[in-house]
């Protein structure tokens, strides 16, 4: 998956990833790529249906990474428009 | 002049446990995600007036960068016909982190919001423990898992004390015990539980003491497995001492195939996942329904046969509803005979109580073969999986209770 930014958000408890997100993504071009990248295990369903209410993103992936024996949920969203 | 009273702004899940008990009304913004809300939310004696707005619909639709501006924008546009003027608004997410922000901006706009403290994950861990009886001779404490409507029990006397049906945070039986000066000599389980993670071994360890069930629990049913965690075979009949109190175990096949039940001193019934207070267990959580429910009924017929001032303390509850006016949730088996609708069911025969249970089937959990599994020792979670597995409410009665 190519991206153009990466915002780490890992530590960040909700609704922190999504808030942060959301700036990053206003900063970007339409149809750029936005990395995610959050420990919180509750940002998999919560970036889904932020997906689903915002109209000017698309959720393109999520997947889960191991680092350290701990679970990072990566999200790659695009800007739509 | 007055006198300035600060309004509390968050509730800690041990007041709101006694709001939700005593049955206090107040009205319930709940900013988890669809899913996680309708899987599981709040509940109280009283019927809580609920809406469920996800906070990223909040923060996208709200538009500023700022938390709190956006609530105040979201909820001036939206919200204003939704929301009571006069009365507590509980806020509740899944860790209590955005709740806080919604209530702060709801407060702002001259609503009476409060956040709870730690939310639905502090409410999840939250535990009661209430005396049933209390004496020298024997004390039974019901410790209450209120929002999964788990029960487990710890009996005492003269000093000792025995837990059945522990549950993963043991610190709590632990702590109750130094605190009532008790030494735990004995750990039970009444089976292999499907619906949360036994702490009946962690206790064991810490304590030093036995860890007993019924050896055709320690076989995974789905996997055909046996169990890699060391227990003592239990077996009917079998009978414990606990300072000068008799515990002794009626093996009712059905539930499971290694059910048991406890009976205290002649008198107290700890039913495990057999009788409950508004329902029965289910015969179907081994994944053999069929060939498990005609024992089921033979448990039951066998529970029945009991005196009727046996005193009932189940394994589980489905409704705050059900509990007493001291909280706890009991009965009499007289009682329930005349009100449980399963046990009047029962009493119509085999092929009656067969057909009835297998027609009251809810849904099967798909994460109770993994909870199985955990207390069979065959998988062994980290503390974020664990949770994550027990989320919700118990699924383990019949479906007539959900109603």
């Amino acid at each position: 998956m190519t991206f153009d930014k990466v915002l780490d958000a890992r530590g960040l408890a909700c609704p922190m990833p999504i808030v942060k997100a959301r700036q990053e993504i206003n900063q970007l071009q339409v149809g750029q790529v936005l990395k995610v990248l959050s420990t919180d295990r509750g940002s998999v369903k919560d970036f889904q249906g932020w997906a689903q209410t915002a109209k000017n993103i698309q959720l393109l992936a999520q997947e889960t990474q191991t680092e350290n024996g701990k679970e990072i949920y990566v999200h790659y969203i695009k800007r739509t428009s | 002049m007055t006198t300035a009273v600060k309004q509390a702004t968050e509730w800690t899940a041990q007041e709101l446990y006694e709001r939700l008990y005593r049955g206090d009304l107040f009205f319930v913004l709940d900013v988890r995600n669809r899913e996680e809300f309708s899987a599981w939310k709040l509940e109280g004696r009283a019927k809580l007036p609920t809406l469920n707005i996800p906070y990223f619909e909040i923060l996208e639709e709200g538009g500023k960068d700022d938390v709190v501006e956006s609530v105040v924008a979201y909820a001036q546009a939206k919200l204003v016909s939704q929301l009571p003027k006069d009365g507590t608004i509980l806020v509740v997410c899944a860790k209590g982190g955005t709740s806080a922000f919604v209530a702060e901006g709801l407060r702002q706009l001259g609503y009476d919001a409060v956040n709870l403290a730690g939310g639905m994950k502090a409410w999840g861990d939250f535990y009661q423990i209430k005396p049933v009886v209390e004496s020298q001779a024997l004390s039974i404490y019901q410790v209450i898992r209120p929002a999964r409507g788990c029960l487990s029990y710890i009996v005492a006397s003269q000093g000792e004390a025995a837990v059945i049906d522990p549950l993963r945070h043991i610190e709590h039986y632990l702590n109750f015990a130094k605190e009532k000066n008790l030494r735990i000599k004995l750990v039970l389980d009444t089976h292999g539980h499907a619906d949360h993670i036994s702490g009946g071994r962690a206790l064991a360890d810490k304590v030093n003491a036995p860890y007993h069930f019924h050896p055709y629990d320690a076989i995974h049913p789905i996997d055909v497995l046996p169990a890699q965690l060391r227990f003592e075979f239990l077996r009917d009949g079998q009978e414990f001492s606990v300072g000068s109190a008799t515990i002794k175990t009626i093996h009712i096949p059905g539930h499971t195939l290694g059910n048991v039940v406890y009976l205290v001193n002649e008198k107290y019934l700890m039913t495990g996942d057999s009788i409950f207070v508004e329902s029965v267990a289910r015969p179907d959580l081994g994944g053999r329904g069929e060939a498990w429910a005609p024992l089921h009924y033979r448990a039951f017929e066998r529970l029945l046969k009991l005196p009727d001032s046996t005193v009932i303390l189940p394994g589980h509850f489905s409704q705050p509803k059900e509990a007493n006016g001291q909280g706890l949730f009991m009965a009499t088996l007289g009682e329930l005979k005349a009100k449980n609708e399963g046990l009047q069911m029962v009493q119509k025969g085999e092929q009656a109580f067969v057909q009835y249970m297998l027609s009251s089937l809810p849904t099967f959990p798909p994460q109770y073969v993994d909870i199985k599994r955990v207390n069979a020792g065959l998988l062994v979670p980290d503390e974020e999986k664990a949770s994550e597995l027990e989320l919700g409410k118990n699924i383990c009665a019949l479906a007539q209770a959900y109603q």
